[in-house]
């Protein structure tokens, strides 16, 4: 062969074993994952090098734990985790939908079809399918006040293909307001600005959201209060420490009075510093019965606290830096770098400010805050799977309901979705094709079934009863989707089930573009480093 | 060449090293499997009569226990399914403090049971929606088996903590339960805030001693520190106490300072003045009224010289927390540099001593008055092991209040709650139609694990045992337990066996939901364990547990 000219020791595959690689590889990943899909899905249990347990039924998750090595699942997976980072969502569904277009195309394939036929099929089915959704695609209405039920619907779907129903109708409602929460008028949404923090402590549903801030840290001083109501919350980031300068000084004393004197004057500055804030909060809790919080994101160092505790403050000290941008949108007031303008005017207000001590963690508490735009949801649950469980479907619930405010429309699920679009191109989209193309188009018009066929496989219904029964409805003209408990159709626009429009959207838009690039492969050089080592 | 046609599936897609598991006999069964060995090993623990445990950590440090929690802690379970129990036996322990073997004997009878309904053929989803229904009717009965007016108790009341601690503590340490729930139940009421639910378990400290015996253990209102003091007086009485953070020494800068001499007389000036201010220091110390310092890091000499010369005692604690109970004891304020404290910032004590107990010196502190937050049992023993072991009891029997602080309410002990819950849920599953009531009757049954392995660990025959049980239940009383003492079953209320209620929950719902996460499983997907000095020969396999 001309490549062992070159190069002695590269492998290469051609023509037809080339294909059938790629064709493998893709079927073998969607074996792995196409039991996740749905609510019905079954848990992985993905144990680390370290020993270390995660439990998951989110694709995406899976996908990144797995460490695939094959290079045509990693392709697969990449664009799988590309469709996860730019809509949160859909994981499982991409790698299905390559897995089974490679699938149908290998049947045409091994009748002798050209792979690229298929592809331009592929290519005008794709626009078809896209145009169809704009008119499928139910609009919502977002306005100022968004329609609460239809983003809890959208949560809802999402959730329960993650979690079991009981705790996923609970996140429903925690995700739901969070997103509402920080949402502002006229501005895109920053899901930043919702912060997770866990807590291993109690059980799953005992998740909730706060509306204010919880830190994972806690006040380092014994006589600090451990909790404070209707309290000023001044965020600053100023160094109340002594730092040693930066050139190489040394102190020069011939008695101890002097020494006495230097040590003092060492810490005037910082005590300066602390003394502005005394100020401050002796001037706005003059008279009143008001608290005084400090949360800063540099250090206070011992002698500093003490005097801020002595003043009745309430100091915590090291904050993170993402929560010191979320503490001023939550407290309102503003981030101060300086102690020599304060003014009563940069304070922030939370009604109950108090410390949870968890075994060796603390914890403090930000709460009932004035129209926040910034909130936590507090994770508990008894060990670290079931918190990564739930923080995996929060992030998840939370993008979910962000793309539905900014789509502005939502996409009917259970199915329903790809058996209308399959009968679309089936019926009006495959007769417009000139030529063989067409079988390219109903290559990919089966291979949109997989969605509602994985879905009752994993129910445990039988599949071919379940895509008969649905097409039939579809070509009466009912849209109807998949009843996972009973196997028959229903309407899921009653039942409340919808997909995001951009998740689906992106599917259909990248399933097709990997299957082609796979298919149009004839030829795998592997040159240098062996990677699968010979056995 | 291996590139020609790659194997099909998926473990052609992995990392060498990789292990994947899936469907029922490879991944599920497996699993019920490793979690039933891990039952097992704890399950002879379970009860007064449980068996002790020797084991050995990977430090060789040697345990003797029956306590749950210590076991699965040192056995470091490797296999995946089986640690889901030990996390959930972990959660019990941070949660409650007591009930862990409870925890994991539990959800393993569960998942015994679970195997058998898979062999019978049913799917593990509908052994899940099952189980799921009979823990919440669990729950509901449990809420009704509570004890009348038990959830009004006064947590000052001696008796009242004894009769709810009892069993537990007697669990660790049976036929000694009487001596220590007292020393417990003395220590614990002593420290009570005034809002018994802000009862801290830290502030109740435990000393071992070596040398003695139980008999010898007593509780001390304060602290027992296992230190000497510095100076020459070992004994004060009443006296104020000042607290200094930062050490007792002369002051330093941040900065590194450096003494400029020009000459001899500076130098013996120099001394002088150095002198001049420590005495100072510790005069003005002294001034204030306080007769005894305790220090957080070093004592220097010059300043000890000083310190004895005013008649002041001198204590050196390290610990950062050992000094803050210090402070919460005696009501001080600690100081960061030594200066002249302010009368709000001494602290007070009682007494304050150097005591030989056992060939070991040890300074108790002792606050009689009110105000005092801190309280430390003193326990003697004959060997470390068994020092370690009571002052797990103890730990269990302070949690144990903590969690009566929080809900007193209590359900009967020995047995006759698990019976009466079996016996309820088994009505329950006669009433499902589905296929989930068999899995829910199972569920039932598991309950039954408890008096079987009390009346197996005591010796006794335990189908008649659990046979009298049930008819003692059928016949309406729902408080017949098992008298291990005399093999036979009674009304626990008159043996006064009881069990706090959040106890039985909280162990109950996080078996039940560990049983059903490990059901949920069916694929596993292993990394290669990760590189690292291997401890002894035994690969870190899948078959060890």
């Amino acid at each position: 062969m001309s490549l062992r000219v070159l190069n002695p020791n590269a492998e290469v595959l051609n023509k037809s074993a080339a294909l059938h690689m790629n064709i493998n590889a893709a079927k073998g990943l969607m074996d792995v994952l196409r039991t996740n899909l749905g609510p019905k899905g079954t848990i992985k249990m993905l144990v680390g090098g370290a020993g270390d347990i995660k439990l998951t039924k989110d694709g995406n998750t899976l996908l990144k734990e797995m460490q695939i090595q094959n290079p045509t699942a990693i392709m697969i997976a990449r664009t799988a985790v590309a469709q996860d980072d730019i809509s949160g969502d859909g994981t499982t569904s991409t790698v299905l939908f390559i897995g089974e277009l490679m699938k149908q195309s290998e049947r045409y394939i091994d009748e002798g079809m050209h792979p690229r036929v298929l592809v331009d099929g592929f290519e005008i089915a794709k626009r078809a399918t896209l145009q169809f959704m704009e008119k499928f695609k139910t609009p919502v209405v977002m306005g100022n006040e968004p329609d609460k039920e239809i983003l809890k619907m959208v949560a809802r779907t999402t959730l329960r293909t993650k979690l079991y129903e009981a705790l996923a109708d609970q996140l429903t409602d925690i995700v739901v307001n969070a997103v509402l929460c920080i949402r502002k008028p006229e501005e895109s949404i920053d899901l930043f600005m919702v912060e997770t923090m866990h807590m291993r402590h109690k059980f799953d549903v005992d998740t909730r959201l706060v509306e204010g801030i919880v830190l994972d840290h806690g006040s380092r001083h014994p006589d600090m209060k451990r909790r404070a109501e209707n309290c000023y919350i001044l965020t600053s980031n100023v160094s109340l420490e002594y730092d040693k300068s930066e050139i190489n000084a040394g102190f020069f004393y011939s008695n101890a009075e002097q020494r006495e004197a230097m040590v003092a004057a060492e810490r005037r500055q910082v005590d300066e510093r602390v003394k502005k804030i005394i100020e401050l909060k002796n001037k706005v809790c003059s008279g009143n019965e008001n608290n005084f919080v400090v949360i800063n994101q540099k250090g206070i160092d011992p002698p500093s606290l003490d005097l801020l505790a002595r003043a009745g403050i309430v100091a915590l000290r090291r904050a993170k830096r993402r929560n010191m941008e979320r503490l001023v949108l939550a407290c309102g007031g503003e981030a101060v770098n300086s102690v020599d303008d304060l003014t009563p005017d940069c304070l922030g207000w939370a009604g109950l400010v108090y410390e949870h001590i968890l075994g060796e963690e603390k914890y403090t508490f930000v709460e009932n805050v004035k129209n926040p735009y910034s909130c936590t949801i507090l994770i508990k649950g008894p060990n670290d799977h079931t918190i990564a469980q739930i923080k995996d479907a929060v992030r998840d619930g939370l993008r979910a309901v962000k793309n539905t405010i900014e789509d502005e429309s939502v996409v009917l699920g259970a199915g329903a979705f790809e058996i209308a679009a399959r009968q679309h191109l089936l019926n009006e989209v495959k007769k417009t094709v000139q030529g063989r193309a067409q079988l390219g188009v109903e290559a990919f018009a089966n291979a949109l079934l997989v969605v509602p066929k994985t879905l009752a496989e994993n129910s445990g219904l039988d599949t071919q009863d379940v895509i008969i029964s649905l097409t039939g409805e579809h070509d009466q003209g009912n849209i109807v989707g998949l009843n996972q408990h009973t196997g028959e159709p229903i309407d899921p626009h009653m039942e409340g089930i919808f997909d995001n429009y951009s998740v689906k959207r992106q599917i259909i838009n990248s399933g097709p573009v990997i299957a082609s690039q796979l298919l149009l492969v004839d030829e795998v050089i592997r040159a240098g480093r062996n990677m699968r080592k010979p056995t | 060449m291996g590139f020609q046609m790659q194997p099909y599936g998926i473990q052609s897609m992995l990392k060498e090293g990789h292990k994947h598991l899936s469907g029922l006999d490879e991944a599920v069964i497996k699993n019920i499997d490793a979690c039933k060995q891990l039952s097992a090993i704890t399950r002879t623990s379970l009860g007064p009569n449980g068996m002790n445990k020797m084991v050995i950590n990977h430090l060789d440090k040697l345990f003797v226990t029956n306590d749950a929690a210590t076991i699965v802690n040192e056995l470091e379970v490797q296999h995946p399914a089986a640690r889901i129990l030990v996390l959930a036996s972990k959660a019990q322990q941070e949660e409650i403090g007591d009930g862990a073997n409870l925890t994991i004997s539990f959800s393993g009878e569960l998942l015994q049971n679970a195997e058998e309904l898979i062999r019978m053929g049913l799917h593990p989803s509908e052994i899940i929606s099952g189980y799921t229904k009979g823990i919440n009717k669990t729950v509901e009965i449990l809420e009704e088996l509570v004890e009348k007016g038990s959830e009004n108790m006064d947590v000052r009341n001696k008796d009242q903590v004894i009769s709810r601690m009892k069993a537990a503590v007697a669990s660790k340490q049976f036929g000694q339960e009487d001596i220590l729930c007292s020393l417990v139940a003395d220590a614990c009421i002593q420290v009570c805030p005034k809002n018994p639910a802000n009862f801290n378990v830290d502030n109740v400290r435990v000393a071992k001693l070596l040398g003695g015996g139980l008999h010898n253990s007593t509780v001390v209102r304060g602290l027992v520190l296992k230190s000497d003091a510095v100076g020459s007086i070992k004994r004060v009485e009443k006296a104020k106490v000042a607290v200094f953070a930062g050490g007792v020494d002369t002051s330093a800068t941040e900065t590194k300072g450096t003494v400029l001499i020009h000459n001899a007389e500076q130098l013996e000036n120099y001394s002088k003045t150095e002198e001049a201010k420590v005495e100072e220091l510790i005069k003005a110390v002294a001034d204030s009224g306080a007769k005894i310092i305790v220090s957080g890091a070093a004592v220097g000499e010059m300043a000890l010289h000083f310190c004895e010369r005013y008649k002041l005692m001198v204590l050196k604690i390290s610990s950062k927390f050992e000094l803050r109970r210090f402070c919460r004891t005696t009501g001080a304020v600690a100081m960061l540099k030594l200066s002249q404290p302010n009368p709000d910032d001494l602290g007070h004590v009682d007494s304050i001593s150097v005591e030989e107990i056992g060939g070991v010196r040890v300074t108790v502190v002792k606050n009689e008055e009110g105000g005092n937050t801190v309280s430390t049992v003193v326990l003697r023993g004959s060997t470390d092991s068994i020092l370690d072991d009571l002052e797990r009891a103890v730990d269990d029997g302070v949690n144990t209040y903590k969690a009566m602080c929080r809900d007193s309410r209590i359900v009967p002990g020995a047995a006759a709650t698990e019976i009466e819950l079996a016996k309820r849920v088994k009505e329950f599953s006669y009433k499902e139609t589905g296929l989930d009531q068999f899995a829910i009757a199972k569920f039932a049954e598991s309950f039954e694990m408890v008096p079987r392995t009390l009346a197996e660990n005591a010796g006794l025959n335990e189908m008649e045992i659990i046979s009298s049980l049930y008819a003692g239940h059928a016949s309406g009383n729902s408080k017949v337990g098992i008298d291990l003492e005399e093999g036979v079953c009674k009304d626990v209320s008159t043996l006064n066996v009881w069990d706090l209620y959040i106890t039985k929950f909280f162990a109950l719902k996080y078996a039940a939901d560990a049983a059903c996460t490990v059901l949920r499983v069916d694929q596993i997907i292993m990394a290669k364990p990760a590189g690292g000095p291997k401890r002894g020969d035994q690969p870190a396999g899948m078959d060890e547990d």
